[in-house]
């Protein structure tokens, strides 16, 4: 029991979290200062790929904001030499299971239920066990990870009094067959 | 001991089907019975009573001989079990798992420094292009991930493709991720090509340009291919402005010279010929492949497919095709009618039909004598047959219009065949109708050996010849020795080619040149309409393109190929805005606005020049065992040799002999037999004082006394999978030959399409040669089910008829798929595939796509011959009729069937094949253990097993590294997992396609409609012979075209409920010929002849 414990991705994949080349801090960039998600990640609602943002987004800013931040030093670099910055993959999925964000999102599952408070992150932490079980787990009963479309990146919505949590539901039809994922 | 009911027909229904000539003989002869039996025996030696020997771990390990006493259990000593092997095994197994599975290993995600524009990451991007295809272009849609392509497809709004594409389109990708490309420049050295840096090729180059210069290019000669490219010709042109006595010459082995002659002989203008067979009624091939494998392919196979599917009977004419032919081509296999008829007879057959039509259209009256020829017994009946129905006499003929038939020549017969062909077609009204006649691009260009015989004639005069392409040291006619000069003292040879081949190590220089997706350029149509061809990625190894090289001799300052080809378009242009816009809006279309031309329509035929040709050509001397002919064939794969490394190419089935790896000399069962050869004998033939060594294979309904011998094979210097190999066998396993066997030994200038006087000596040695076809056993159920127009007529639901209907229920809980919402305006889709077999003529494109789509690996010639081969669409090839050497064709594409009561399902130990709720079949690989019940259990025998890592396979058959090279990664299709060893895979109705469509109405909140999901087959078809879609919606194509009469499920009466739809294929037979037909009714099925 020990041993499936420990194998288990809700031992070896929470809590993950490898330090990056540039100490990004969404706690600040998405928390303190109120920027979307989407600033960024700007084709997560398009794209299978949230997509890290290339340089040229960081230093959109950062040629203004603290130009000589040593801590900055790998995205000039970056910028400079057009190698790309080696950010460390965080939220693994295997190379088998075909997951799509724009599905997700167009759907009206949050930011929040899968990738947790990333806004009070200093460093972004793996909150959830990416495994089959806990994809399934909401794939059969997704009503309390559905929210309006337009309140996918807020980290703090609650279900309110407007909610219509039913017809929510009913939009949606999370597969859980295989070939839903995988292909 | 099979409990399954013998299988009852009812009496008379149905044709007589079979596989092979051995199938043939098991059919209608008391000793192929009795072997058939046999073979049935030892498939189940002694049935299931017998006591089964156990096995032991160490008869196993020894591989030895089994000892008797060893295989025996033996009491009190303690032997490794199954079971005890297993359980140590896990146990070990997992032990060592442990150690290393601690976390992942670490993965880097590396943004782009700048975005580029429009692209996002993970969404893939279409770029329209387009592919030379002799003097057409096909245009193509090609499918770029983060700025790598994977996936071709057809151009919808492409006049030659229609959406479509053929099969070396859909291979191409392969051969830009050819491993063996060459990757740069080189000189030759010492004894070998050594590498130079691309500044001493230029250096050396610059120097060429300066030599000729000085003498106006009188020593200096180019060898190029035939080109389509507008801009090509406007470098040329350039050329020989700068260089006035030098002389461009052209040599393609595959060769439209008698076409070109043909018109200028008949017209007196060039022009080429573009069929547009949705406008015909009757068609008469002689010795061509409109329909396979012949440029223009496509187009012709678009208007065959809406011509020959007969949606209700009495309501639309059908067209009819005749193919007269000595090999069997596709269009021959598709035809209602064929004669086997020679080669070399095929101009006196067209005489023959031409003096028969005489009598009944006017017009060729002219041609006088000229038409008088001798003609075959045998031929009459079908002359008059098709004479009446191709003027539309025949008073049971549908037709009512005139120009509604035509006659199409295959590309070797002479100049005069071909002329008289359009003295017919001119006769015939068709002219402007369904044969369309354009204007070319490069009037009195010849392409043939003619050209390369002047060049060889003068090559010990001149200091410098630059070769564009192409590969004359392997392709060029036997009879004057052009491999053997260039590398004279005094002459410095530069080559331009993809890969170091034949000619690049006879030259003194070598040029890499870049893939058509890496390049800049233009290509014509046939209908004149331009497409620009847009590179997808920056040449891989830093190849140019023949453009850029000629250019750069040529003295352009610019001479990159963006530059080139935007210049000529500018000179096209008013305006300098206007071009902009042109420009970008041809990038985008695929196509230049506006340049499309309109057919020429010539006022008449010169009868006289066609007569007077007809006179002076020489009649062959009739064939005989001992005065063969041979026929040169482009194979449908290799072409002409240029894709022989291309593993797909390598491996994909020939159409009609299902060979793979190989080509053999093609004959008729009649040959073989008369010159005592089985199939795989190896024999001599020898024309003059050359010869070649060949393996034999008998055909059935290949013309009698001629032999096909396919181009392309036996390639010395192609690379690593397609150069000839040799190896010994070991042990048991026969020798791992593959490649092929050079033909051009026999090929002259003189016998450049096809050759008599040929002899053939048995040697004793046998080759094995594989194929595909005889892998599935289908034990004589109706599979490809086909009928006449008029049978259709009577009994439209025959093909239902001809299945046996499955009767016990269910076994298990039926699954309901009726139409119902599932969301919020979101129906439950039903999906299914319809394939109508009366438009398919089996070329295999759907194979070729699906293997590009879903990442199939080709395994190598020793694993197709244990029955391993990993298409996910195989095309059964099936004889039908009672007349061995007059069979009819029918051929099947099969793919998964999607069963709703899935036998593979059931069987399945770890749940890794099942049911989703909208009906596809998923295959979970990551579940799968590999027990291949699954496999065993599937009626339709379409799983396929990954024995080994197939991708790595052939680059490393022991399993030792398990890599191959990297640059064949780039061509996988992200969407799609790669398969590794121990794992079943199978059609999944492109399963990625359809999450990506749902995905994508999901995201703008739409419904789906009709047509949101394209399978890669189906997108291919050139007959849209495949149809995919949503079952539960009822406007849907797929859902009209299952409905259809003549539709039956495969294997009905196993009960798995099969997803996919076959329409029976309906024949045209013209009445008066029923007894040639194909399909022939004749009661006597063991109609016997003297062998």
């Amino acid at each position: 029991m020990a041993v499936w414990y420990y194998l288990s991705p809700s031992n070896l994949q929470v809590g993950y979290a490898p330090e990056q080349p540039v100490p990004y801090s969404h706690r600040l960039h998405a928390g303190e200062l109120g920027m979307d998600c989407r600033y960024c990640h700007a084709n997560v609602e398009r794209s299978a790929k949230a997509m890290v943002p290339p340089t040229q987004t960081c230093m959109g800013c950062h040629a203004v904001i603290h130009p000589e931040s040593g801590a900055l030093q790998p995205v000039r670099d970056s910028w400079e030499t057009g190698e790309s910055v080696h950010w460390v993959q965080a939220h693994v999925l295997p190379d088998h299971a075909y997951f799509d964000h724009s599905a997700h999102l167009a759907a009206g599952v949050g930011c929040v239920s899968c990738h947790g408070r990333v806004d009070q992150m200093e460093v972004v932490r793996v909150e959830e066990p990416i495994a089959m079980q806990w994809c399934l787990d909401c794939h059969r009963d997704p009503a309390a990870h559905l929210r309006p479309t337009t309140e996918i990146t807020n980290m703090e919505w609650e279900p309110d009094s407007s909610w219509d949590a039913d017809e929510a539901l009913a939009r949606v039809n999370p597969p859980q067959h295989c070939s839903g994922c995988h292909r | 001991m099979s409990r399954r009911k013998p299988y009852v027909l009812p009496e008379g229904k149905g044709p007589v089907v079979w596989r092979s000539l051995e199938d043939f003989d098991a059919m209608t002869s008391d000793a192929g019975q009795a072997d058939q039996k046999k073979r049935a025996e030892a498939e189940l030696p002694g049935g299931f009573t017998a006591g089964l020997p156990i096995l032991q771990a160490s008869s196993l390990l020894k591989k030895a001989k089994p000892d008797p006493i060893a295989a025996q259990p033996r009491p009190g000593k303690v032997s490794v079990g199954r079971r005890g092997f297993l359980q140590t095994g896990a146990l070990a197994a997992g032990a060592l798992g442990l150690q290393g599975c601690i976390r992942r290993p670490e993965e880097n995600i590396l943004p782009y420094v700048q975005g580029p524009e429009y692209l996002i990451p993970g969404v893939p991007l279409h770029f329209a292009t387009a592919t030379s295809r002799g003097g057409d272009a096909l245009g193509l849609l090609v499918t770029s991930h983060e700025g790598r392509p994977t996936k071709i497809e057809g151009n919808p709004q492409h006049p030659s493709s229609l959406g479509a594409t053929d099969v070396r389109a859909q291979q191409m990708i392969w051969d830009l991720y050819d491993p063996d490309r060459s990757q740069g420049p080189a000189r030759y050295e010492g004894d070998a090509l050594s590498d130079v840096t691309f500044a001493e090729l230029d250096t050396a180059l610059r120097a060429v340009v300066a030599k000729h210069t000085a003498d106006r290019g009188a020593g200096l000669r180019v060898l190029m291919q035939p080109t389509n490219s507008p801009t090509m010709m406007r470098v040329k042109h350039r050329f020989s402005q700068r260089y006035p006595e030098a002389k461009i010459y052209t040599y393609g082995s595959v060769s439209d010279d008698a076409m070109r002659a043909s018109t200028r002989l008949a017209f007196g203008l060039d022009l080429a010929a573009s069929y547009d067979v949705s406008r015909a009624d009757v068609v008469l091939a002689l010795d061509s492949d409109f329909l396979g494998f012949e440029p223009g392919s496509v187009r012709a196979s678009k208007g065959f497919g809406a011509r020959r599917t007969p949606t209700a009977p009495d309501r639309d004419h059908m067209l009819r095709l005749y193919a007269v032919e000595g090999t069997v081509s596709t269009t021959g296999a598709a035809a209602d009618h064929r004669l086997r008829v020679p080669a070399q007879d095929c101009g006196r057959f067209l005489r023959a039909l031409a003096a028969a039509l005489t009598s009944v259209t006017d017009g060729l009256g002219a041609l006088g004598d000229s038409l008088r020829v001798e003609t075959d017994a045998h031929w009459n009946d079908f002359i008059r047959a098709v004479a009446d129905d191709l003027a539309g006499v025949n008073g049971k003929s549908n037709r009512t219009q005139a120009g509604r038939s035509m006659v199409v020549v295959g590309p070797r017969q002479p100049p005069e065949v071909h002329a008289l062909a359009h003295a017919i077609n001119h006769a015939l009204g068709a002219i402007g109708g369904p044969v369309q006649l354009y204007t070319v691009l490069d009037p009195n260009r010849t392409s043939g050996p003619g050209a390369l015989r002047e060049l060889a004639g003068e090559i010990d005069s001149i200091e410098t010849l630059l070769i564009l392409g192409g590969n004359p040291a392997y392709d060029a006619p036997a009879d004057f020795p052009i491999a053997t000069q260039l590398r004279r003292e005094g002459l410095t040879t530069i080559h331009a080619s993809t890969h170091r081949d034949e000619t690049s190590t006879r030259s003194n220089w070598h040029i890499p040149l870049a893939h058509e997706l890496e390049t800049w350029g233009d290509q014509r149509a046939i209908d004149g309409s331009v497409t620009l061809q847009q590179p997808l990625i920056a040449p891989l190894f830093h190849g140019r393109s023949e453009l850029e090289v000629l250019a750069m001799i040529a003295g352009e300052r610019n001479w990159r190929g963006h530059a080139l080809v935007r210049r000529t378009l500018r000179e096209r242009s008013p305006s300098p805005v206007a071009f902009e816009r042109r420009w970008r809006q041809s990038l985008h279309a695929g196509l230049v606005a506006g340049s499309r031309q309109s057919a020429v329509v010539p006022p008449g035929v010169e009868s006289a020049q066609i007569a007077e040709a007809l006179l002076a050509a020489t009649l062959p001397d009739a064939l005989s065992d001992s005065n063969l002919e041979v026929q040169f064939i482009a194979d449908p794969h290799l072409h002409d040799g240029r894709f022989a490394n291309n593993l797909w190419a390598l491996e994909a089935a020939d159409p009609l002999t299902k060979i793979v790896w190989d080509n053999a000399a093609i004959m008729s069962r009649k040959t073989r037999d008369a010159l005592h050869l089985r199939n795989g004998d190896m024999v001599r033939l020898t024309r003059g004082d050359q010869s070649i060594e060949i393996p034999v294979w008998g055909l059935p309904g290949h013309a009698d006394h001629s032999i096909t011998l396919n181009l392309g094979w036996g390639r010395t210097e192609a690379g690593r999978y397609g150069t000839k190999q040799t190896w010994p066998g070991i042990g048991p396993e026969p020798n791992w030959d593959a490649g092929g066997f050079d033909v051009h030994p026999l090929r002259t200038t003189d016998g450049f399409g096809f050759a008599g006087g040929v002899t053939l000596t048995k040697l004793g040695s046998t080759y094995e040669l594989i194929q595909t076809q005889t892998h599935g056993f289908m034990e004589g159920r109706p599979i490809a089910i086909d009928a006449t127009l008029e049978e259709y007529r009577e009994e439209p639901e025959f093909a239902s008829y001809r299945t046996v209907e499955f009767t016990s229920g269910p076994l298990w809980e039926e699954v309901d798929y009726e139409p119902r919402e599932v969301a919020t305006g979101r129906m439950l889709a039903k999906w299914g595939m319809v394939i109508d077999l009366s438009a398919c003529t089996g070329c295999g494109v759907c194979t070729a796509a699906c293997q590009s789509e879903n990442n199939i690996p080709s395994v190598g010639k020793q694993e197709v011959r244990r029955g391993r081969f990993m298409t996910w669409i195989r095309i059964d090839r099936y004889f039908t009729g009672t007349e061995r050497d007059e069979p009819g064709f029918a051929l099947q594409p099969v793919g998964c069937q999607h069963c709703e009561e899935a036998p593979c399902e059931n069987v399945c130990p770890v749940n890794a094949t099942a049911h989703s709720p909208e009906g596809l079949n998923d295959m979970a690989y990551n579940r799968c253990i590999g027990t291949r019940y699954c496999a065993n259990n599937c009626p339709y025998k379409v799983r396929r097993f990954n024995y080994l890592d197939w991708h790595s396979h052939l680059d490393d058959p022991w399993g030792m590294h398990g890599s191959f090279p990297e640059i064949r990664q780039m061509m996988f299709n992200p969407n799609v997992t790669v398969r590794m060893r121990g794992v079943m895979e199978k059609c999944t109705y492109c399963v990625q396609r359809i999450q990506e469509a749902k995905i994508s109405a999901r995201r703008d909140q739409r419904a789906m409609a009709d047509g949101d999901v394209v399978t890669a087959c189906q997108s291919a078809c050139p007959t849209s012979a495949i149809v995919f879609g949503d079952l539960n919606d009822a406007g849907s194509r797929v859902a009209r075209a299952a409905s259809v009469n003549r539709r039956y499920k495969l294997l009905a009466e196993v009960g798995a409920q099969p997803r996919t739809t076959y329409l029976g294929k309906i024949r045209n037979p013209n009445p008066l010929l029923t007894a040639h037909a194909g399909h022939a009714h004749s009661d006597d099925a063991h109609h016997e002849e003297a062998h």
